[in-house]
């Protein structure tokens, strides 16, 4: 799949979780999820496992705990995926 | 350093579901499980949980300056209603809890003796000038002198000029309500 592909999704995924319209259309790599999207901490588990629904992977807890921004989420699905 | 966690319950109840699948795996430790499964208010047990999480965190974060999620390396135990204990790998929190129908509110400390806290819970919009206000009564600066800056972790501190005035800043946002709590910097 390609990166451009997974920003789409990963955007989809977020989408009902972000608090600022503004930098969701924004939205780059560098894009923060607590930061930018001012998603809720408490809501970042519902990212966590919407991704491991959306791609069919496990997302482990050292992965998890890297899991900030949408660059992170990228590397993650993609190592996830090719393994 | 010192964290606070506010939690909108109405809005908790909305805005997540502890039912999901994986929810509580992912977050909790397998003893809080337990204590949320066989508690006779699950839901309130579970943001008690995880404000004393949060707010562990956010005292900690501010120290080793680096963010992470991790929430269920913060494994929390209760010794009694109100006061709870967080332990992270070898760090101590010591947490209270101020709970009424309308929120839950957590703030964090590394050390069980009395220090002074300013803190208190207010519109989530109108936060940094309520803190401003406290910090004016405890120091006498103008308001208008009192500048938040971000550390580039994204916590809080207040500045008059080049002097810092808070040693440790933590505030939190949930729905209807907001809360600071800070310490200065010349006490403790």
């Amino acid at each position: 799949m390609k990166k451009e592909e997974l920003i789409i999704k990963l955007k989809a995924i977020v989408k009902p979780y972000i608090q600022d319209e503004e930098a969701f259309k924004n939205l780059t790599e560098e894009t923060d999820f607590i930061n930018d999207l001012k998603i809720n901490s408490a809501n970042l588990v519902d990212v966590i496992l919407d991704v491991e629904d959306e791609f069919d992977i496990e997302i482990d807890n050292d992965s998890m705990e890297k899991m900030l921004s949408v660059k992170a989420a990228i590397e993650i699905i993609e190592q996830k995926l090719s393994t | 350093m010192i964290g606070n966690d506010i939690v909108d319950l109405q809005l908790a109840k909305t805005q997540s579901n502890w039912q999901r699948k994986g929810f509580l795996e992912k977050q909790f430790t397998e003893e809080e499980q337990k204590m949320i499964l066989i508690s006779k208010n699950p839901f309130a047990q579970v943001w008690l949980f995880w404000s004393m999480k949060e707010a562990a965190y956010k005292s900690f974060t501010q120290e080793i300056k680096k963010r992470f999620f991790a929430p269920q390396k913060f494994k929390c135990t209760l010794i009694n209603e109100n006061e709870g204990l967080v332990v992270f790998e070898d760090k101590k929190f010591y947490t209270n809890t101020f709970l009424s129908v309308f929120y839950l509110y957590t703030i964090a400390k590394e050390t069980q003796e009395q220090i002074a806290i300013f803190s208190a819970i207010g519109a989530p919009k109108t936060i940094d000038i309520a803190l401003k206000k406290k910090l004016t009564e405890e120091t006498g600066i103008l308001s208008e002198e009192i500048e938040k800056r971000k550390t580039f972790i994204g916590a809080p501190l207040f500045y008059h000029q080049k002097q810092l005035l808070t040693q440790s800043c933590s505030i939190s946002h949930h729905g209807n309500y907001g809360a600071f709590a800070f310490t200065l910097e010349n006490e403790s």
